[in-house]
């Protein structure tokens, strides 16, 4: 089984459109609503996805982990990481189903191996800069792109990475957890557009904090 | 004008103590905690209580000038201690917190298979 996890909050916008977009691309589309405060649940639901609804705000990484143990009971033996904001291409998930379904165990999306993303420039030249020596420096992999949100897990996958970073630094958990289980990966290019800035400068700061944390706290 | 000093912090340190008797009793507080908070503020009494000089000159045999250098780098070392312990604990409720929310969440799929 081939399961989509949206962690979505505050997406009434937009959220319709992208479960409609991943349902004929996968078995099941399953969005975690994060405690949002508009009608996120009620057109994920309309538009025929699974919903899944915290109770109080938790962040994006506890809403990936829930979608998670969800896809574990289910028996999944894909699943795929996707945004619900629309920011990320359909078209990219029968590629990296096909590199997962060669045996690797993650395929990781990447903004910067070919395809064109149009990247505000102080995102491009200064934030994903250090937010790639953070990543490398707290997991020791060195990828192109860091906090992707485009990512797709076999089933060892599936099995060995458990999400307990909350927040955004649940990416660099994920790359952490990669090389301490020894999985394979692959980094994969995807097209994103973004509609909104996203994650500001002091996010960034927070992800570092957060990151400090759990290393101290196991 | 010591004396005063001296007796404000002699009252707030035994006022702490019996706060913090009461909290062990209520078991809000673990033995280990008590007793480290016990041992605090005893030792914040006795070092007030100390003539000046006495301070001075143990601040001296460890390398540091004044009495009052050597209380202040212990206070902040006893404060980063406490946030730290505080970080800890708030990072332990969270992962409770996010356990019960995520089994909360989880469970009513089920319920309304």
């Amino acid at each position: 089984m081939f399961i989509a996890i949206v962690p979505a909050y505050n997406e009434s916008k937009r959220i319709k459109s992208v479960v409609k977009s991943l349902i004929p691309q996968v078995d099941k589309v399953v969005v975690i609503d994060d405690a949002s405060i508009d009608d996120t649940a009620v057109h994920a639901e309309a538009a025929g996805a699974i919903v899944l609804t915290h109770p109080i705000n938790l962040g994006q990484g506890a809403a990936l982990e829930t979608g998670q143990v969800y896809a574990r009971m289910l028996n999944a033996d894909i699943v795929l990481h996707f945004d619900g904001d629309g920011q990320f291409d359909v078209r990219d998930i029968v590629q990296a189903k096909k590199i997962i379904e060669s045996g690797v165990d993650v395929v990781l999306g990447s903004r910067f191996l070919g395809v064109s993303s149009q990247i505000p420039w102080f995102k491009r030249c200064i934030i994903l800069p250090i937010a790639r020596l953070v990543n490398w420096l707290f997991t020791g992999i060195k990828l192109t792109d860091a906090h992707n949100g485009f990512r797709m897990l076999g089933r060892r996958g599936l099995e060995h990475i458990t999400i307990t970073h909350n927040r955004m630094s649940h990416a660099t958990e994920i790359i952490s957890l990669i090389k301490k289980n020894n999985l394979t990966y692959r980094e994969f290019p995807v097209s994103v557009t973004y509609h909104e800035y996203g994650q500001k400068v002091s996010g960034g700061f927070t992800i570092i904090k957060d990151l400090i944390i759990g290393k101290i706290i196991k | 004008m010591r004396i005063i000093f001296q007796l404000a912090i002699a009252i707030l340190s035994l006022i702490a103590i019996m706060s913090v008797l009461r909290r062990k009793k209520e078991h809000l507080l673990g033995p280990l905690g008590a007793l480290f908070w016990i041992i605090f503020w005893v030792a914040l009494i006795s070092i007030v209580s100390l003539p000046t000089t006495l301070l001075d000159r143990f601040s001296q045999f460890i390398g540091i000038g004044r009495g009052v250098d050597l209380v202040m780098y212990v206070s902040i070392a006893i404060l980063f201690f406490v946030v730290f312990k505080l970080y800890i604990r708030i990072e332990s409720m969270r992962r409770d917190m996010t356990e019960i929310a995520r089994k909360k969440t989880i469970d009513s799929i089920s319920e309304r298979k």
